[in-house]
């Protein structure tokens, strides 16, 4: 294993630390806005949640040019008493360096991990540096399973807006449930706690230089802890608010890359999620509250503008991996008006499945197959929106659920056609 | 009169005659030859794909990643059916060339001798348009999934038209390579590219003058679409 610390005052400050128990790592590129706040929160949860504990804050910056890293530095809780706290005992470490390879949260886990193994902390946590909503109990309920409870992975659980975390809802949570029987909620949450065993672990697996090193880190994380069988567990931290992610990224890559992620998984884990029959809920940590949160506006119109044209032009590409009766009815729904939209779970399954084989198939250039994949999953969508317009949260949470249902009901399937053979005979 | 006639017309009839007599065989020759090749190409273009077929020459070939190569350049035929169809055709240009040569004429000889010299541009063209053909497939293929992704109506038209372009400046490598009319190749194709170019910004100028305008009044004065606030993760 190599190591990508390559700073010598870095290495300088790992020395002067020399061990410690906890370490909350914060990724961040341009978030001079924000990330004052998360130091902040993360400060205060020190100290209100582990007096006697010897922290260290890691903040992993990705080149920010808006002085990011300047504001981690400069940010200190000077009057703990208006938080109602007496000053810690153990004083808080800072770190804040450059990460190193390529530009992603992914490689700036890394460099938390590597911190994290050199300084061998018992436990970690890594928060999003945009997050608006975040408390000190943050930094309590993603530690403390770890530290008191004997879990390697904390999970988070959030109150989102129905419209919110719409590749989580759709494919990721209801898709890693299917494969391996786990209800984990935000599989790509972002803000996760884990043991220093468990971070060590990931710094064993060299995949830095593929999807895991951008936006794949986070469902990589999950399922590596799941099929690894290490202890896992959920975490409820209330409301995920923060600043619009990346406005300039494009969904198409976005989806690209997690779902990429997700399907060189499968493809790692055969053998672990083929085995797997059902799902079960984990352990779920957190005081359960409901909150009130912000309206998300939405183009209903242009989302099915896109569909259509993706179904006008995109056809030739899905013919050669989606079965013909699903693209008759893909055909079909083009034509349907902004009321009648709809794109049945069943049917939508049936698709996601078709990419995971035709990826795992190999049948044309990964990148424009799963790119493809684009106007149906904003298709799918539209659909949800329309269903869920007038549904309260629990109605939204239980059409999740149901849809989480049909992706294991039709794993068999999935199996079967996963282990055909890939090549075919022609005359 | 009589020599006269004899010399002028009967003397290089029998010449002539002699020749068509001493030359008949070696046509006759050429044509069995030929007709053997053709028959023999057909015969190993079977006898060959039934061969790749048994030793799974297609599950070893998608399993070294040769037929994503060729299903990303828009080749769906499987490596066994291209590979024996190669084979065919091999054996009867091999015939093809054996039954010129039996016809023992100087001019054909030379004409092949020059042929054997030319083959290497040949097949160097031909390896361009075979990659350019690919490349085509795979940028046009890429700009069309870029394009809907985009939301652009002419997503369609966008596809094809990069597909073309990149094929066309394969074609003229392929020619330059040729030596088939060099200069005129590079200025046509030139030309034709700088044409489309123009008619397209003279079509978007004229034509989208008005959106361009509101384009930028809403990017100047801040007043953009309304923009979906889902976030996606």
């Amino acid at each position: 294993m190599d190591s990508i610390i390559l700073r010598k005052e870095i290495h300088k400050r790992i020395d002067e630390i020399k061990k410690a128990d906890i370490l909350v790592g914060i990724p961040s590129y341009n978030n001079a806005r924000t990330i004052g706040h998360v130091v902040k929160a993360v400060q205060t949860g020190f100290a209100k949640y582990f007096p006697d504990k010897k922290c260290v804050l890691v903040n992993s910056d990705g080149g920010s040019r808006d002085g990011t890293m300047e504001v981690v530095k400069n940010t200190t809780i000077e009057d703990f008493q208006s938080v109602l706290l007496h000053h810690r005992v153990e004083p808080i470490w800072k770190i804040a360096t450059p990460y190193h390879g390529i530009p992603g949260k992914g490689s700036a886990f890394r460099t938390i991990f590597e911190i994290a193994d050199a300084l061998n902390v018992k436990a970690c946590a890594v928060v999003d540096s945009d997050l608006r909503s975040i408390t000190p109990e943050w930094i309590e309920l993603l530690i403390k399973p770890v530290l008191e409870g004997g879990f390697d992975y904390v999970s988070p659980l959030y109150h989102r807006h129905k419209y919110d975390g719409t590749i989580t809802n759709s494919i990721v949570y209801p898709l890693t449930r299917a494969l391996y029987g786990k209800h984990i909620r935000q599989p790509i949450g972002g803000d996760f706690g884990f043991s220093g065993k468990l971070a060590s672990f990931y710094l064993t697996k060299n995949l830095w230089d593929t999807d895991v090193a951008r936006y794949g880190i986070d469902i990589w994380m999950t399922t590596t802890a799941i099929a690894n069988k290490f202890k896992i567990c959920q975490a409820f931290l209330g409301a995920k608010i923060h600043d619009a992610k990346d406005p300039g990224a494009d969904l198409s890559s976005m989806l690209y890359q997690v779902v990429g992620a997700t399907f060189d998984l499968m493809e790692t884990y055969q053998d672990v999620w083929k085995t797997i029959k059902g799902s079960e809920p984990v352990p779920t940590f957190g005081f359960r509250y409901d909150v009130g949160l912000e309206p998300i506006s939405v183009n209903l119109e242009r989302m099915i503008e896109k569909f259509r044209l993706g179904v006008k032009e995109l056809m030739e590409i899905w013919k050669i991996f989606i079965p013909s009766e699903i693209l008759d009815f893909l055909s079909k729904s083009a034509k349907f008006s902004k009321e009648e939209f709809h794109i049945p779970d069943e049917l939508w399954v049936d698709i996601i499945y078709s990419f995971a084989i035709a990826s795992r198939r190999k049948i044309m250039n990964r990148e424009h197959l799963l790119k493809s994949l684009t106007p149906l999953y904003i298709g799918k969508i539209a659909s949800f929106i329309i269903e869920a317009w007038d549904s309260s949260a629990s109605e939204v949470e239980q059409k999740i659920e149901r849809l989480g249902i049909t992706f294991e009901n039709k794993k068999d399937l999935l199996i079967e056609n996963w282990q055909q053979q890939k090549g075919v005979c022609h005359e | 009169m009589n020599d006269f006639l004899k010399k002028v017309i009967i003397e290089p009839l029998d010449r002539f005659w002699e020749r068509v007599l001493q030359f008949l065989p070696d046509i006759l020759t050429s044509i069995l030859i030929f007709i053997l090749g053709i028959v023999l190409g057909l015969i190993f273009r079977k006898l060959f794909l039934r061969f790749f077929n048994t030793i799974k020459v297609d599950k070893f070939s998608e399993r070294y990643g040769f037929v994503e190569i060729l299903k990303k350049g828009g080749i769906k035929e499987p490596v066994s059916f291209i590979l024996s169809r190669l084979i065919g055709w091999l054996t009867i240009i091999i015939f093809f060339i054996v039954a010129l040569r039996s016809l023992n004429v100087p001019a054909i000889e030379q004409i092949l001798e020059r042929f054997f010299l030319y083959l290497p541009n040949i097949f160097v063209a031909v390896i361009i348009l075979f990659f350019g053909y690919l490349l085509s497939n795979f940028l046009g293929r890429a700009a069309l999934i870029a394009a809907v992704n985009a939301g652009w109506k002419v997503s369609g038209l966008v596809g094809r038209l990069v597909k073309l372009t990149v094929f066309l400046l394969a074609v003229t490598m392929a020619l330059e390579q040729l030596d088939i009319g060099r200069g005129t190749i590079v200025i046509a194709f030139a030309i034709i590219f700088g044409g489309i170019v123009l008619a397209l910004a003279i079509a978007f100028g004229l034509g989208g003058r008005d959106i361009a305008k509101e384009y930028l009044e809403k990017k100047i004065k801040g007043e953009e679409e309304k923009k979906d606030e889902i976030s996606h993760l």
